[in-house]
Parts: C-alpha cells; sequence; structure tokens
C-alpha cells in the first residue's frame, strides 16, 4: 500500500512543467483571484484522485501530516463525467470535515467508467494539533477539468474560500 | 487578478455608468450596464466580470439590464457586485449562482455611548477579549448548540426566535433588513448533511473576509441621517460581517448538484454551466427558494448572536450592561440574497425576483419596508472596507429605484489574489503595521491578516463615491476602525 506523501508541494502556477514522474510533486496550488486553486497531476485516475485529496487538506491545514490515520470510512460514487465525480469526490471530503469534523489524511481511491469506490483514513479534528490554514467553503464548477494527456493526467479545481 | 483582461464592448452612457449592448452577444436578452467611474473603470476590465454582467443577460425573464455595482469584480458564474431582476411571469428563473455561497452573507453595525477617548485605553484589552470570547476562524464551533426542534425554529423564524430567549431584542429585529425572517422558509428543503454543518456555528464568524471590528466614527457627513441613526463623530460602534456559514454554504452546494441537468431539461441556454438555474415556477426553483430563504434567516441568527457575544464583552470590559451602553443595532443587511420585490419596470409595477450577489439593498425614503425610525431618511446601507483605512453609512436614494432595483454596492473589492497579498507582505508583521496607525488586530493567523491587509482591497472610498454620484446611495458617516478580530 502507498505510503501518504512526504511534504507539501507549493509552486507558482508557472514553475511547473506537464508532471514528469515524480511522485514527490503531483499537487500545487495557484492564484484564482479571491479564491484558490489546485492543480494536481497523476499517472493514472485512481492517483489523480488520491491526490486531489491531498490537495484539498493542504488548503484546509496548515500542516496535513499531522493527521494520524487512526480511522477510516468508504466513499461510493457514480459517475457521468470525470469532472463531475473529482467535484463530488471532493465535496464528499469537505462534507466529512465540515460537517463531521473528520481531518482526512489518506485516501485511496478506484476510479471506473462506474464511478469511485474510495477508503479514506484520518481522524476525528482536533483543534490542538490541527492547524486550518483556509476556510474551504465549496468546491466549484469554474475551470473545472479533468484531462488526459501524453504523460498522464491533470486535474485543476478551484475552491472558494 | 482573472485569467485575462476583458475586451468587449463599454459603452458611456453617462458619468457613473457604461454599457455592454445587448447586440454584444446572440443571446442577451438586455443590456449589461455597470455603475463605476473613469477612474475604476480601468481596473474592472481586467478580470473576465464585464463578461460575466454580459452572460447573465442571457437568463430566461431578466428584465431592464444586468446590472454591476462599482465594486464589480469576477465570481462564480454571477460578478460579485452583480444584480438582476427576473419576471416569472415572463419565464423567469432563479439562480443561486446570482445569490452566492455565502447565503445571506452581510454587515451589521451597532452603536454605543462610548467615544473614542473612553474606549482608547482599554482598547487591547477590549480587542483581546473579543477575540477570546467570539469564535473566529475555519472550523469554529460556537458555545450555541440547538437541537433539531430549535434549529429548524431559527430555519422558520430568523432572529425573531432569538427574542424570546433573551438574545436579540425588538429593537434588533426592527432594524434588522426584512426584520431578521424571509417567510416562506422550509427547514425541510435544508438537507440533513447543510443542517449538520451549520448546527453549531450559529453565532460563528468565520473565516476569509468575515471580520468583527471596533470603529469609531471618523467624519460625518450627513448630521440628520446620523443623529436619526444616533451616530456622531468620534462614537464607538461595532461593526460585524459575516454570513450564514456551513448551513449556507451547503445549501448552495446542494442547488448546484440539483440543478446540473436543470438548464437542459427545461431548455435554457447558458454561456456559462455556473449559472444554473432554473424557473421560478419549476420543483427545482422551489425547493431552491425555500432552502435560501432558511439559510437567509439562520444568517441573520448568526449575526445576531454575534452581536449579542460582543455586547457580552463591552459589558464586562466596561462593567456596564450593555443596555447602560445604549449598544442598540443601528441596521443590518444582507449582500448576498435573493428576494422578490416589487419594482416599477418599463412603467409597470411588476413583483420580480431580485438577485443581489455583493450588492445591498438600498430603499429610498418613504419605502414601505423600511423602519419607522428611518423611513424619512432612506434604508441604512452598511458597507464595509478594509481594516485599514475606512468603512461607511450610507443611506438609500430614489435613484436605486430607477436605476438598480433598489440596489447599491457593498464593499471595497480585491485588488490582489490571496496569494499575491501573502506575498506583498512577506518580511511585513501587518498586525505591527496596524497597530502603528492606531488599530488593534487579532486573527488566528498571521497569514490570514497578510490575505486580508488593507492594500489587498481597493479603497472603498472610490466605490462609495460613485454610487454617491449616482445617486443610489447617500454618504452617512465614514467609519475607521480601532480594533479587529479575524478568523
Amino acid at each position: 500500500m502507498r505510503e501518504p506523501i512526504k511534504g507539501l508541494a507549493r509552486l507558482s502556477s508557472t514553475a511547473t512543467p506537464w508532471w514528469r514522474g515524480s511522485i514527490d510533486i503531483m499537487y500545487e496550488t495557484f492564484e484564482h483571484t479571491a479564491d484558490l486553486g489546485l492543480r494536481i497531476r497523476a499517472p493514472d485516475l485512481d492517483r489523480l484522485f488520491d491526490e486531489a485529496g491531498q490537495a484539498l487538506f493542504s488548503a484546509i491545514l496548515e500542516d496535513p501530516l499531522s493527521v494520524k490515520t487512526s480511522q477510516q470510512f468508504e466513499v461510493r460514487l457514480g459517475a457521468d463525467s470525470w469532472e463531475n465525480l473529482l467535484f463530488d469526490w471532493l465535496r464528499e471530503l469537505l462534507y466529512h470535515f465540515d460537517g463531521e469534523h473528520f481531518v482526512s489524511g489518506r485516501f485511496e481511491a478506484h476510479v471506473s467508467d462506474a464511478g469511485l469506490t474510495a477508503t479514506v483514513w484520518g481522524e476525528p479534528y482536533d483543534p490542538d494539533r490541527h492547524r486550518l490554514q483556509h476556510e474551504v467553503k465549496a468546491i466549484t464548477y469554474h475551470a473545472l477539468r479533468v484531462e488526459h494527456g501524453d504523460d498522464g493526467w491533470l486535474a485543476e479545481v478551484i475552491v472558494d474560500i | 487578478m482573472g485569467k485575462e483582461g476583458y475586451h468587449g464592448p463599454l459603452e458611456k452612457v453617462d458619468e457613473c455608468c457604461w454599457r455592454i449592448p445587448k447586440s454584444y452577444k446572440p443571446g442577451m436578452r438586455v443590456d449589461g450596464l455597470i455603475f463605476t467611474d473613469e477612474r475604476l473603470l480601468e481596473q474592472l476590465k481586467k478580470d473576465q466580470a464585464p463578461e460575466q454582467v454580459a452572460n447573465v443577460a442571457f437568463l430566461p425573464g431578466i428584465q431592464h439590464a444586468s446590472l454591476a455595482m462599482p465594486d464589480i469584480h469576477w465570481g462564480y458564474g454571477f460578478c460579485i457586485g452583480g444584480v438582476c431582476a427576473t419576471d416569472p411571469k415572463e419565464g423567469g428563473v432563479i439562480s443561486p449562482g446570482g445569490v452566492g455561497y455565502d447565503i445571506n452573507c452581510g454587515v451589521r453595525l451597532a452603536r454605543s455611548n462610548l467615544f473614542y477617548r473612553d474606549v482608547k485605553p482599554h482598547l487591547r484589552t477590549l480587542v483581546e477579549e473579543l477575540f477570546r470570547q467570539v469564535p473566529t476562524g475555519a472550523g469554529k464551533s460556537g458555545r450555541y448548540h440547538f437541537r433539531d426542534k430549535e434549529l429548524r425554529q431559527l430555519l422558520n423564524d430568523g432572529s425573531q426566535a432569538l427574542v424570546e430567549r433573551d438574545l436579540a431584542s425588538p429593537n434588533d429585529v426592527e432594524h434588522t433588513e426584512a426584520h431578521g425572517v424571509l417567510a416562506g422558509a422550509d427547514p425541510d428543503a435544508v438537507s440533513d448533511r447543510a443542517q449538520t454543518r451549520g448546527a453549531n456555528q450559529c453565532g460563528t464568524l468565520g473565516s476569509g473576509n468575515h471580520f468583527l471590528e471596533v470603529q469609531v466614527v471618523d467624519h460625518v457627513f450627513d448630521e440628520n441621517a446620523a443623529s436619526v441613526m444616533g451616530l456622531e463623530k468620534d462614537m464607538v460602534c461595532v461593526m460585524i460581517h459575516s454570513g450564514s456559514r456551513g448551513l449556507g454554504y451547503q445549501v448552495c452546494d446542494d442547488a448546484l448538484a440539483m440543478l446540473r441537468k436543470a438548464p437542459e431539461k427545461y431548455g435554457i441556454d447558458l454561456p456559462d454551466r455556473q449559472l444554473a438555474c432554473a424557473p421560478v415556477d419549476s420543483p427545482e426553483g422551489q425547493h431552491y427558494i425555500a432552502a435560501m430563504r432558511a439559510a437567509a434567516n439562520f444568517a441573520w441568527c448568526n449575526r445576531q448572536l454575534l452581536l449579542h457575544q460582543a455586547r457580552e464583552v463591552f459589558a464586562k470590559v466596561f462593567g456596564r450592561s450593555w443596555e447602560e451602553l445604549q449598544m442598540s443595532l443601528v441596521y443590518d443587511v444582507c449582500h448576498n440574497i435573493a428576494k422578490f420585490e416589487e419594482h416599477e419596470i418599463d412603467g409597470q409595477r411588476k413583483r420580480v425576483w431580485v438577485h443581489r450577489k455583493g450588492a445591498t439593498r438600498a430603499f429610498p425614503p418613504g419605502h414601505p419596508e423600511i423602519p419607522a425610525q428611518y423611513r424619512k431618511i432612506g434604508q441604512p446601507v452598511i458597507i464595509p472596507g478594509d481594516m485599514g483605512r475606512a468603512s461607511w453609512v450610507l443611506v438609500g436614494q430614489p435613484g436605486s429605484m430607477q436605476k438598480t432595483f433598489g440596489t447599491t454596492c457593498h464593499g471595497a473589492g480585491r485588488a490582489m489574489s490571496r496569494t499575491a497579498a501573502v506575498k506583498d507582505a512577506a518580511g511585513r508583521r501587518i498586525d505591527k503595521e496596524l497597530e502603528a496607525r492606531g488599530v488593534i488586530a487579532r486573527a488566528q493567523s498571521l497569514r490570514g491578516l497578510a490575505e486580508e491587509q488593507p492594500r489587498a482591497y481597493k479603497n472603498v472610498d472610490e466605490v462609495v463615491d460613485v454610487v454617491h454620484r449616482a445617486g443610489l446611495s447617500h454618504k452617512v458617516a465614514r467609519m475607521r476602525p480601532i480594533g479587529v478580530i479575524k478568523g
């Protein structure tokens, strides 16, 4: 089973060429007016969705590595497009944080034409250990994209903060 | 800001208004009208907000024009500062994107009988105590917990539900837009998830641009109107900017998911999927309206509980009850809302759905929806600025009914992205800079302060100047911050 990503990659929006195979740099944030963009690159859709979960919690938490992966929950979603599936996946994770007060730190998603099944590991939010960085109000449809290129998959999503 | 600028047409109508003609794009049903001036014009062309004004003109049933206020900037689907009215009798639609994620985000102002000289020696204690007592920042739960039945009452009855609990006074309710409640709210239209997100967030400030500020009346422009509101120079006031918290965000989120297929179902051709909408009279439209009204009622409860907590802190610090400190609510306005209102359009009285997204109602003197105390001066309008410079108190003017469906601006608008603001603040301590200007600021993180630093915002004075000259609202008083708490 894959280990959680070590270290948080933060690059400017223009600094990174297409993803070239380093698993240490799989997501980044980019500027977007008053809000924040998440750009995720991965060799396959499963990893793309895993990293999208990591990217979301890198926006929410100052230190995503502060999350202990002691508890888990399952997610099942149907799909009519990759974009809508990514949107629904992230809004599910956001709800578990803001509604159920569960911080997530590790994701294992299986994505197919039928949809997504995933296991998410994390723990109850503890304000003493989990310093929050941004209040993510919602996932947005603006400029939402999931694309397959020569070197793998690319997703971009903007979160409202 | 924004990916690219706007290069479409902008025709000058007068000193304060520019037009995007409906000939710009096939599918526009009306013109776009942007209230601005020469000084702000160049700034607004830097992002795609004018394009969004044109896109809103596609909505079925839109009346008169797709409008934007001088604090216009890019938003999701609709621009921030956008106003549009739709007529259900002409197939008019309701659009969650025309309200925004933070349903009934708004501002309230309370006065006091304290003056700057009284508060200055205690300012640090006051701000520290406010920061301790008022929950700020992401993920914070409030001290108020409402069980299912109680939460339903808040969703149904708005801040009126707090009067019987001694958390609001009758005057607070009287001085709140719509008396703190939109009729027709349906708690059952608010999903379990939305209710769960909101259950323990009522009475919390939140994060981002939300704030609670201690302010001083810096300059009075209209002595009579200020006097009617109980404001005078150097008086200490409290301004609160917050909304419907996670409950409202989830209501919007649920609605956008519900409406994914609605444009196709109802044969509505949209240039941007984030304008997702449904006919007012459709089941989807009615469901969103009922949920949106409930979220708006929740937001009024939230701001009321924030004010209640601020009053308790003042009472503790100054050793007198809030009633003795005369901390009455001047007014509370919402700036993210859709309301069913009567307006005169092309010589006819019509009931229309007025969407105000980052725009504030500004009814003129004599309007029946204004509280009796203010009916002669016009509806008070509260405009938050940035934490270093100013905020404003205005009153609605007749021009707003003639030109903008009774609407004016809502704030300064960002001049820098959050990332750019943090970069700009590198090596600086924003709290120390503010202190040198006489402002004590506390936030959950230095990064949060950097994102919200004064330079990240446009100068609110310039925005207010346009709506004043355009006759939409009239300057009453300029407010200067002296204490700030933020998430």
